[in-house]
């Protein structure tokens, strides 16, 4: 569910924070569906068990994700349930402006920026 | 060429200490060289240039633990003809060290009568004599040199039992064979350098081919007679002796009693040598006392001990371990020494000798809480020469009785005072300056 | 009961005329992960040992679970696990007699973690110490210290030999022990990746003093690298304060700073009319540009 590295300058609690939130937002994590466990997750990559743990208190308390006594983090019912292009396409946005810009730097033409944009899509289905 | 040199000059300077030993050995011997060349009547030089000769040995006592491990690296196979120019540095120390004891001949054979060495020159058959008297001496020494280089190698390249078993039984042999024959003066040129021929032949062979025989090595492994591996079911209740390393005390026993078996059949011809070996035999119990504080190390978080109590524990521990060898000692000692009919009062002063042996080595091996260090070491070499030097009265005369037991008497003392030093030390100390000297392979700093 | 797995003030050794750890104050709560990070020499090892009491401090003082670490009661002893840089295996013993020995000294011993454990990380009972890989006697080492499941936790680089498949399995086990955040664990590694994974307090030790000690989050947060966009003659004569490294070509300047905080973002662009781009670090950049 999560891609997280942990050698990004990223911190991973932001890292998932971030993910949970293109998850929800994109309806992928619908509302009342489960989360896995801090242990689980942290278990499984490998990651230091509070910073999953204060990434779920961050998106608590944000509103986005429950807690529930003695089962694990589930979403939200009142979770901002947008699907609308809009909203989905302004997560995204600063990335796009950073790529645009460091391409400009780099005299990259806009058909070269796009082909790799394809081909990373095509990869990233895999 | 310059790599044997260099090879040679390290195996007698790497370290302070055998710096020291060399230079200071070559110095005394070429000062009694030339007290003896000039003036007459000074052959008592002789015990000088003996002294120089054993310092100059001891300060290229690493050569066998150098010469193993550089054979062993990785870098051996890279260097071209490696083993080859590592054999010759064997080769050309072996010589370098016995040549001392060669050259020494002609000089106190000057020394004892006219003290002038042109004598030599006036009468033919005299330097003939000498000179033939000096290399017979040189080739022996060279035989007796490469024997003891392979003892140092067991004693100080296998920090266990088996090595020590193995480097005492060689020590035994070459020390007392080659003694009869000197004493006899009953070798000859020839045979020696056949003898040399021979075994330097094998030796080198069999080391340039080592690398191909390794294969063949799965056929050497001797079975585990000595029960040096331990299960689980025989260690139940003595894991702190397991960690300090002495669990079990019939290792050490084994270790010790070929070789005194053998030095008694060849040496009760002189008794108090006999009983000299048995005094240093007694001593090899501080060999596995030296690593008693860095092995205690393991202790510390392990057990609900203070530093006091840990130095208490391991005391109790080490003497589980040695009265069981100095009464197995004792028994031999006086059961070799009354069938081959030694006399009582050797017998009598042997036994407290044996105990000191083991009481002063046990706990100066407990004060080495830092690496052995001058005040250690001279310690030892004081000790080892006050216990050697009284079977050596007794055999002088019962005069001396006088003597040896002040000397015990103040040896004793020293045991308590070496003890509280130890426990001193103990309770202070500081394990990050205490460690196991392992060999490091590919852990990082 | 004391939440302080350990306690120092001011806490400093000397060997000789050197000083190796020189007035470092920290606390470690329960459930703390920490990472120590220096380079070979910067004091690591002594600073592991001063904490357990294998040596004395020269100045100041360090205390485990309330107590003296020169002086450990066996309650607080048996409460502590210590993975030392140079094993102490016994080399003639096997594997299971091994972990025998040392359980025989603690009263509480998990013997079905060990048994899963030997299993997922490969290791055989039977087989004899002095025959183990190098690799294999640090796995063997880690679970010495796990079997008695202390409350704290001490690792002096417990993974420099292993591969990367037994480092992620050691990673998960430790995961695991942290995942009740009623442990605290010590670890000290060159190698960033895994304390960047689990950390999430980090200590950076620069000659003998805490160059840095906090949460690693923070730590992330604080050195950054800018990207400064702006007429060349402006740029020449920038000066941000905290810079570790400066760069400067043109029109764009690049400059690592320390002590960052979003805030000065903007104070820097509109007091010197430039553009600043925020770029976060990998843990591994970071120490290299504090110790530049």
């Amino acid at each position: 569910m999560f891609v997280l590295k942990p050698q990004s300058g990223v911190p991973i609690y932001r890292q998932i924070r971030d993910q949970v939130r293109r998850l929800v937002a994109s309806g992928q994590l619908a509302p009342g569906a489960e989360l896995p466990s801090v242990r689980d997750l942290a278990v499984r990559h490998a990651v230091n068990p509070m910073t999953v743990s204060k990434a779920y208190s961050l998106l608590e308390a944000e509103g986005l994700l429950e807690r529930n006594r003695g089962r694990p983090m589930t979403v939200a019912s009142q979770a901002r349930n947008s699907s609308h292009l809009s909203k989905r396409l302004q997560q995204v946005q600063p990335l796009v402006e950073q790529t645009v810009l460091a391409a400009k730097q780099l005299e990259l033409s806009e058909t070269d920026l796009l082909k790799s944009v394809r081909q990373n899509w095509e990869n990233g289905d895999e | 060429m310059s790599t044997v040199a260099r090879l040679v000059y390290s195996y007698f300077m790497c370290t302070p200490m055998t710096r020291a030993l060399t230079l200071g050995g070559l110095a005394l011997y070429v000062f009694s060289l030339y007290v003896m060349a000039s003036w007459p009547q000074s052959e008592h030089m002789l015990a000088f240039a003996a002294a120089g000769q054993i310092a100059l040995f001891l300060g290229s006592a690493m050569m066998p633990l150098m010469f193993g491990r550089i054979a062993q690296s990785k870098a051996m196979v890279l260097l071209p003809h490696g083993r080859l120019k590592l054999l010759f540095s064997a080769l050309i120390t072996v010589a370098i060290i016995a040549a001392p004891a060669g050259l020494v001949t002609p000089f106190a054979y000057v020394a004892g009568n006219s003290g002038k060495f042109s004598d030599l020159s006036k009468y033919p058959q005299l330097r003939d004599f000498t000179v033939n008297l000096g290399l017979v001496i040189y080739t022996s020494s060279c035989i007796l040199a490469g024997w003891l280089y392979v003892a140092m190698w067991f004693l100080s390249s296998q920090r266990n039992m088996a090595g020590l078993a193995k480097g005492l039984l060689v020590i035994v042999f070459t020390l007392f064979l080659p003694a009869r024959e000197i004493r006899e003066l009953s070798g000859t040129i020839a045979w020696n350098l056949q003898a040399l021929a021979v075994v330097w032949t094998i030796f080198g062979a069999g080391f340039l081919c080592w690398p191909r025989l390794r294969m063949v090595r799965a056929w050497w492994r001797l079975p585990d007679l000595l029960g040096t591996q331990t299960s689980a079911r025989r260690t139940s209740g003595r894991e702190v002796d397991l960690i300090l390393g002495t669990r079990n005390p019939w290792l050490m026993i084994a270790a010790l009693t070929l070789p005194l078996v053998i030095a008694s059949r060849i040496g009760t011809g002189v008794p108090a040598v006999w009983l000299f070996f048995l005094t240093i035999f007694s001593t090899v119990t501080g060999a596995i006392a030296g690593q008693a504080a860095e092995r205690s190390r393991a202790l510390w978080l392990r057990r609900d001990w203070s530093r006091a109590e840990i130095f208490l524990q391991a005391e109790r521990s080490f003497w589980r371990h040695n009265s069981v060898v100095l009464g197995v000692l004792l028994a031999l000692m006086v059961m070799i020494g009354s069938y081959s009919g030694l006399p009582l009062n050797l017998l009598a002063a042997g036994i407290p000798l044996l105990v000191l042996g083991t009481v002063l080595s046990t706990y100066l091996g407990f004060m080495i809480t830092r690496g052995i260090r001058w005040p250690e070491a001279s310690l030892g070499i004081a000790i080892m020469l006050a216990l050697m030097a009284i079977p050596l009265l007794l055999e002088a005369g019962n005069a001396n009785l006088a003597v040896v037991c002040a000397i015990e008497g103040c040896l004793a003392v020293l045991a308590f005072i070496l003890r509280s030093i130890a426990r001193r030390r103990w309770e202070q100390i500081d394990w990050s300056q205490c460690r196991p000297a392992k060999v490091l392979s590919t852990r990082q700093a | 009961m004391n939440d302080m797995a350990v306690q120092a003030s001011h806490l400093s050794k000397s060997f000789g005329p050197k000083r190796v750890i020189d007035d470092l104050s920290f606390e470690v709560s329960r459930g703390d992960v920490i990472g120590v990070l220096g380079k070979n020499g910067a004091g690591k090892t002594t600073l592991l040992e001063l904490m357990l009491g294998f040596t004395p401090p020269s100045g100041g003082a360090v205390s485990v679970f309330g107590h003296a670490s020169g002086q450990l009661p066996g309650g607080v002893k048996s409460r502590v696990g210590f993975v030392p840089q140079q094993d102490e295996l016994l080399d003639q013993l096997s594997v299971a007699d091994q972990l025998k020995v040392i359980a025989s000294f603690y009263g509480a011993w998990d013997a079905n973690l060990i048994e899963r454990l030997c299993a997922e990380w490969r290791l055989d009972p039977k087989a004899r110490i002095k025959s183990m890989s190098v690799g294999e006697r640090q796995k063997l080492s880690i679970l010495l210290a796990f079997g008695h499941r202390p409350d704290l936790l001490v690792l002096d680089e417990p993974v420099a030999s292993l591969d990367p498949m037994a480092r992620r399995q050691f990673l998960e086990q430790l995961v695991d022990a942290s995942a009740d955040g009623q442990r605290a664990i010590i670890f000290s590694s060159h190698i960033v990746s895994d304390i960047e994974r689990l950390a999430n307090r980090i200590w950076i030790l620069k000659d003998g003093r805490l160059d840095w000690h906090g949460d690693l989050d923070s730590l992330k947060e604080s050195v950054v690298r800018l990207h400064i966009r702006g007429a060349a003659q402006v740029l020449a004569g920038l000066s941000v304060p905290g810079a570790l490294s400066q760069r400067h070509e043109g029109a764009f300047a690049t400059v690592v700073v320390r002590d960052w905080t979003p805030a000065r973002q903007h104070s820097i662009e509109e007091s010197a009319a430039v553009e600043v781009e925020v770029e976060s670090l990998g843990l591994e950049e970071i120490f290299l540009e504090l110790h530049r």
